[in-house]
């Protein structure tokens, strides 16, 4: 009975893996394809012949390197500074007492719920006025705090008993000294979560690059990667190529922090 | 579905753009200011370019650079998709390149913003442009930039399909239709393919032009609810009514369905060409050929759209960036250009040159361009478009009739207005 449920287990998990990763092997595949065979009806599945001319082509057409070092520096900021500030904001709402935390909490959450394409604009008049229309300062500015972040980290602080913090305070220390050594400590799992999910929406992050980037040594990958497609044709076979490229060090790091992403999005919905 | 998104975000940001943060919206009544010609001019320049043109301008620049010693030029490329918000944006910011490459249809939202140079008449010569080209950059008798490059809608058809149905390329708006039953009774499942989705209006607006109508009266405002207007559209459904066009297969899967057969017959565009003969495999290039549109009742008038080139007036360096336009529509510049990335020069003397006259394809569309008309170029256009977009769509799918169609146009694209 259980070595049938097992099995049962297995094929399902199986069909939902190839469902899930069917796509990516598809688009690893068919970066090795002429754009003909792409196109091609019925559909191949291994290449007829693999050619490595997608990757040549967008080596030739794209300044990959300058767009990847672009993109790690965006992204490494954004990510370190959503992390400091994120929990820092989200333990003023749980551990400090002061009145208007709730307020402030309405106020991040006012934020998630306006889209952010409506900002577009007024952002970047802000950061144009300030000067900072195509530099590194103006592209980050924006994802500096998340309103993700700080709801995310809130609800997970919230699960940390009061008493700890308590306690340390008891012992004579300081409010960054419990901040730093008894609390964010505590964080880990949920920090990995933050972490991935601020490097995704930042690695992933189109049109706000996209406008404020306006010579192409600011341009990050998927920027880079937009002027690839042409208005009428679409050459696929450098497009995924471009994919692949991209997506590469999203899933190397998703496999590194699996294990956290998995817990802290686990404990992070449990209130 | 991106094409959509982008535009719906396109028609947010404009209208945060025209009600807050634009600039003097007086900007039609200016008079353009002359160019030094004498002097030398220098400076730095950043010129943004989409697509095929952005990866290629870059060589041209340098050519250009070598010429002009104490200009330097940085092309910067930016995707279709991103290039409308971005260029709205930097002018909401202020923070502009020099120089910019534009869809056609834009140049009535950008003149309106008031942050592009008016045509110096003293440097540029309206006269060496096709008419319906110079159309495109001109709100309100005012000219805001020149036409770069120009394409033209003719008819794509199986040269094959043809020959075995004993039909010719038509003439006239009678023969169309035989044309395509021809087709499709030589294996053409779809005797003509037509577009009734995204861009659809760059397919009805010829058929409205080819009886002699037009969309908008003489002064400015708009006219749809036409019995030209109900013609085309009714002309549009008889296609799909008569089982020589559908509307059940997914427009993908063109224009894979063209080279197998299964379309015999498209109107499109000069980029087609290389696409198919690329795309198509070996010997597809003997397969297909082109002919002008049809003749309607008033003429066979197609579309004209393509790119202008526009100065920001905050460009430091004005008279370089002219003098650099100024150059691309040189017309051995526009051949070369022509030979690089394909697109058909704006400049009519451009046009004897070898690199034209070689393929008698590219002739054709040399031929429709003397008879190419545009839309207004209004800041309002693409919302208009996407109603008669809309509307196209519902009377192909039999949701309502051409004569409500056209109403419906009508009364959407009255309350959106012309923006001017």
């Amino acid at each position: 009975m259980t070595r049938l449920r097992t099995a049962i287990r297995y094929a399902a998990l199986t069909a939902g893996l190839a469902i899930v990763a069917g796509p990516f092997l598809w688009t690893l595949l068919g970066s090795f394809k002429t754009d003909a065979e792409i196109r091609r009806e019925p559909p191949t599945f291994l290449p007829l012949r693999w050619i490595a001319d997608n990757y040549t082509s967008l080596l030739e057409r794209m300044d990959v390197v300058t767009a990847t070092f672009n993109s790690a520096v965006v992204a490494g900021v954004v990510v370190a500074s959503n992390l400091l500030f994120c929990s820092l904001v989200a333990y003023a709402l749980t551990k400090l007492d002061f009145g208007a935390g709730r307020l402030v909490f309405g106020l991040v959450l006012l934020q998630m719920m306006v889209p952010a394409i409506v900002l577009l604009i007024p952002q970047f008049v802000t950061v144009a006025s300030l000067g900072l229309a195509d530099t590194y300062a103006g592209i980050v500015l924006p994802g500096l705090v998340t309103p993700l972040g700080v709801f995310l980290m809130r609800q997970f602080m919230g699960e940390i008993p009061d008493e700890i913090v308590h306690a340390a305070r008891v012992d004579g220390a300081g409010e960054f000294r419990i901040f730093f050594r008894v609390v964010l400590p505590l964080c880990k799992p949920v920090l990995a979560t933050l972490g991935l999910i601020t490097f995704m929406a930042s690695w992933n992050n189109f049109i706000w690059p996209a406008v404020v980037a306006q010579h192409e040594d600011m341009y990050t990958l998927p920027v880079a990667l937009a002027n690839l497609s042409t208005r009428e044709t679409a050459h696929y076979g450098v497009l995924l190529a471009g994919v692949i490229v991209v997506i590469t060090p999203v899933l190397l790091l998703f496999v590194l922090l699996q294990r956290y992403f998995v817990q802290g999005v686990a404990t992070a919905g449990l209130k | 579905m991106k094409a959509r998104t982008t535009r719906a975000l396109a028609l947010l940001a404009t209208g945060l753009v025209l009600a807050g943060c634009g600039r003097g919206t007086d900007g039609a009544a200016e008079k353009p200011k002359d160019v030094n010609t004498t002097a030398q001019a220098t400076g730095k320049l950043n010129v943004w370019a989409m697509g095929t043109e952005g990866e290629a301008l870059d060589a041209f620049a340098k050519k250009f650079e070598s010429a002009n010693p104490g200009i330097e030029i940085t092309v910067t490329p930016i995707g279709w998709d991103v290039a409308h918000d971005k260029i709205i944006s930097s002018v909401a910011g202020r923070s502009t390149p020099d120089i910019s490459m534009i869809g056609s249809t834009w140049m009535g939202e950008l003149a309106k913003s008031g942050a592009v140079d008016p045509t110096p008449g003293n440097l540029i010569d309206k006269a060496a442009f096709f008419p319906g080209a110079w159309s495109t950059v001109d709100v309100d008798g005012t000219a805001w930039g020149v036409p770069w490059y120009v394409e033209t809608r003719v008819l794509y058809y199986r040269k094959d399909l043809a020959a075995k149905a004993g039909v010719k390329p038509p003439a006239t708006w009678e023969e169309s239709k035989t044309f395509v039953k021809g087709l499709k009774k030589a294996g053409a499942g779809q005797g003509m393919q037509i577009n009734y989705t995204v861009g659809s209006w760059q397919e009805l607006l010829p058929l409205v032009w080819q009886q002699g109508g037009s969309i908008n009266g003489p002064d400015g405002g708009w006219t749809f609810d036409t019995p030209e207007m109900v013609k085309a559209l009714e002309r549009t459904k008889s296609y799909f009514d008569e089982g020589l066009s559908t509307s059940k297969v997914d427009p993908a899967s063109f224009p894979a369905s063209f080279f197998k057969g299964e379309v015999g017959a498209f109107h499109s565009g000069p980029w087609m060409i290389a696409g198919m003969e690329k795309d198509g495999g070996d010997g597809f290039a003997e397969k297909f050929d082109v002919a002008p549109y049809a003749k309607g009742p008033a003429g066979g008038t197609s579309f004209i759209g393509g790119s202008d080139l526009v100065v920001f007036k905050d460009s430091g360096a004005r008279d370089a960036a002219w003098k650099f336009v100024k150059w691309l529509t040189e017309p051995e510049t526009q051949a070369a250009w022509f030979d690089t990335v394909k697109a058909l020069p704006s400049v009519q003397a451009a046009w004897q040159r070898p690199e034209l006259t070689a393929d008698p394809r590219v002739a054709v569309f040399g031929e429709q361009l003397k008879d190419a008309k545009t839309p207004p170029p209004v800041p309002t256009w693409e919302q208009v478009a996407k109603a008669i977009e809309q509307q196209i769509e519902r009377v192909v799918r039999g949701k309502t009739t051409p004569a409500e169609a056209a109403k419906a146009i009508q009364s959407r694209a009255e309350t959106v207005g012309t923006g001017l």
